[in-house]
Formats: structure tokens, sequence, C-alpha cells
């Protein structure tokens, strides 16, 4: 666990895997994703995500949560260039509720500390589709740098949209403390959701398991 | 089996690939990636080179690569798509020209006219995408008069000869595209 402000890193697995299973078909989900195509995860598919990206040699699927322990979403680190120290940045948030609010921010933020702070990367890249306005701001916020429009670049529900692209550099992130404290994050105050039901109680709840 | 006035482009076989340690360890590596000096064995080159041929078979959203060829049969390079997404419907392309004493002849620019036809006519593209870094004047100079729009700029991703650069994202949509043979006319490029 990486503990921030108003949100903690923590493994992708238990909770986080049981929702994942329904994040990664929704909206978000996609809006995160800005190059896949929009398709039915079911269970397997999503379980395979989660194990590809534990082998991955150049990227990570984290998640994070709140001080409460209430998962939010997931951070994604992917495509490191170990050459010129480059790394894609994702932010997906699953539970909706916390779309926009500071935690969510916070999320990106704990990203950036640790890909800044650990890995020790040059620059930082990030995409939003040209209408995901929640995105684009907290890009700003984080302090990077829109660097170019790729025009009619993304297929999307009928049509062709513009893919915003932002960089941020190393030597123009203050450091974690610095930028929170800026920010002055405040927490959304939004209760805790109620654990996920294991699957595998639900079975021996039910008397379905053999033997 | 692409038919230009000074190149063609032809599948990437025996005849290129024997090229290719010869290709990946001279000075076109730096321009056509982002600053990169290799220093490779034969051995390498060919697990490289198997690796990728492996992953254009497996991979459904794959790359066309071809190689370009004088008129009279002499091998210069790879150029090709590097990935296709039939889902956006747009293609990603590459360029290698591996003998320097052709750089500026025409031949990159007939073999990029040959490269965008074909991903328009063909794979029926919507758009057409490349990068190279800042420092690469010479593709600058070419993605313009080609009808290009520069389209972002990452900074500080190149990193060559110890120096960092930007990159330069470019890309043409389908109806900007005026047609080989217009575009042909309008750069005035003839056999030879």
């Amino acid at each position: 666990m990486i503990e921030g402000k108003l949100v903690d890193l923590v493994p992708f697995e238990d909770d986080f895997a049981t929702y994942f299973e329904q994040w990664m078909n929704e909206e978000s989900w996609f809006r995160a994703r800005v190059w896949e195509r929009r398709e039915p995860h079911p269970e397997d598919a999503v379980k395979k995500f989660i194990e590809k990206m534990e082998k991955n040699e150049h990227g990570a699927l984290i998640g994070f949560q709140t001080k409460d322990g209430d998962p939010i979403g997931g951070v994604i680190w992917d495509h490191e260039w170990t050459r010129v120290r480059k790394v894609d940045a994702i932010l997906f948030v699953g539970d909706m509720r916390y779309e926009g609010t500071d935690e969510a921010l916070d999320g990106l933020l704990m990203l950036l500390r640790y890909v800044f702070e650990t890995r020790g990367v040059h620059r930082v890249d990030a995409a939003a589709l040209a209408f995901d306005e929640v995105r684009i701001e907290f890009y700003h916020r984080a302090g990077f740098s829109h660097e170019g429009t790729l025009r009619q670049h993304v297929r999307w529900d009928g049509d062709y949209v513009d893919l915003e692209l932002f960089g941020l550099l190393e030597d123009e992130w203050p450091g974690y403390e610095q930028i929170t404290a800026q920010l002055d994050l405040q927490p959304s105050g939004i209760e805790p959701k109620p654990k996920p039901e294991k699957k595998d109680e639900k079975k021996n709840g039910s008397g379905q398991q053999p033997g | 089996m692409l038919e230009g006035l000074l190149v063609d482009l032809i599948p990437y076989g025996e005849k290129c690939r024997a090229q290719d340690h010869r290709w990946w360890n001279n000075e076109s590596v730096f321009w056509s990636s982002m600053g990169e000096r290799n220093i490779v064995s034969r051995a390498q080159v060919d697990r490289e080179h198997g690796e990728w041929t492996e992953s254009l078979d497996k991979a459904p959203e794959s790359g066309v690569p071809f190689c370009a060829q004088t008129k009279d049969g002499k091998p210069l390079g790879y150029f090709g798509i590097n990935w296709y997404s039939y889902h956006h419907r747009l293609a990603n392309l590459g360029a290698s020209l591996g003998e320097p004493e052709y750089w500026g002849g025409g031949y990159g620019t007939d073999a990029l006219l040959l490269i965008v036809d074909y991903g328009f006519e063909w794979l029926d593209a919507r758009k057409i995408w490349l990068g190279t870094m800042g420092l690469n004047q010479r593709v600058l100079r070419q993605m313009e008069k080609v009808g290009f729009t520069l389209e972002a700029r990452h900074r500080a991703v190149a990193l060559a000869d110890g120096q960092w650069y930007d990159e330069m994202v470019y890309g043409l949509l389908r109806d900007e595209w005026p047609g080989r043979p217009a575009m042909v006319e309008k750069l005035g490029l003839k056999a030879r």
C-alpha cells in the first residue's frame, strides 16, 4: 500500500477483482481506455486482463480506495519505454459516485507520484476523448500541458471523435506533497458502499458446493 | 506489388531481410526511431524479425510491411503500415530507408504516396497518421508537402545524442487526400 491524502494505492485484488466484473463493462472504462473496442467482457475476460497486467513488465494495474477502504477504481501505468523513461497514464473511476471528486483526482496524483518519484520516469503521456471534460479538467489540475488534438481519431458511438493529448515532464512535477497542498484536496463525504458478496460464500450458503 | 515512379513496394521477404543486419546498424535507425542507435548482432536481428513476423500473424489488428526497392531492383528499406485498426479505420505509418545515398532524391516521397494510397484505397482507412522526432527536418518537410497536418507536439519524447527533442505527430484524413495521380502531378514526380 502507498498512502496518499484522500486515497491509498493497493494491489488490484479481492473486492477490486469482484467489482471489476461490473466496472469493465461500463461506460467509464471505455472512456478511460480510449483505444479499446466497445465489447462485452465476461468474467473470464476480466480475469485474463488482470492476469495480463500482473505479468506486464512495462506496466501495472493498481487499485485505489478511500481511507476507509472503499474501492473507487484503478490507475494504470503502461508501455513504459525505458530508454526515454516514458509511460502512459490511465485513470478509471469504477464507482461512479466518485466521478469528478477530489478522491478520483487524488488517484491520478498518486499514480503520478508513483511513476515520477518511485519509477523515475521523465515523461507521462495521457489522452482523453474530446468530450470527456471531467478527465481533461483533471489533467489540467494535475499540471499536464495540452500537446495537441488528433483529429477524428477514435470511433465512438456512430462518430469519429477527436483525441486530446497531454504530457507532463519530470521537471514540471512539483512533488506530491506540494501539489496536494496547492490543490487543497477535500474529501467528498461519500458513504462507503457495502462489501460485495463473495462468490464462494454464496455457493457454500446455497449448498451448491459439490462434496 | 505497388508500382511507383522511382520505387516499387514489394513484400518484405528474403531479399530485404538479407539487408536488415546492415540497415539496423546504420544511421537510418537514428532517424526512423526517436534517436536510437543500434549495435545488434545477426542473431538478434533474426530473433527480433521472427518475433515481429509472429506478432503480425497473431494480431487481429496488424501491420502491413512492405520493402521499397528501386525500379532496377535495389532494396532501399522498410516502408509500411506499422499497425492498422479496423475498428477506428486508422493506419499508423512507419518507414526506414536503409540506404542513405537515396535520401532526398524523391524515393521516400514516391514510396509515401504509394503507401498512403494503399491505406485509403485498399484498407479503407479514414485516417493515416505517423510520428517523427522534431529533429527530422527532412520528414517534416515531406509531411507538409504531401498534405499532412501537424496535430500534436509531444514535448521531450525523443532522446537523440544526449538531447531531448519533441515528437511531431501528423495526420491525413481521407477527404484531404486528392488521390495519388493528383499528388504525383502536384509534386512533379517523374520516372528516371
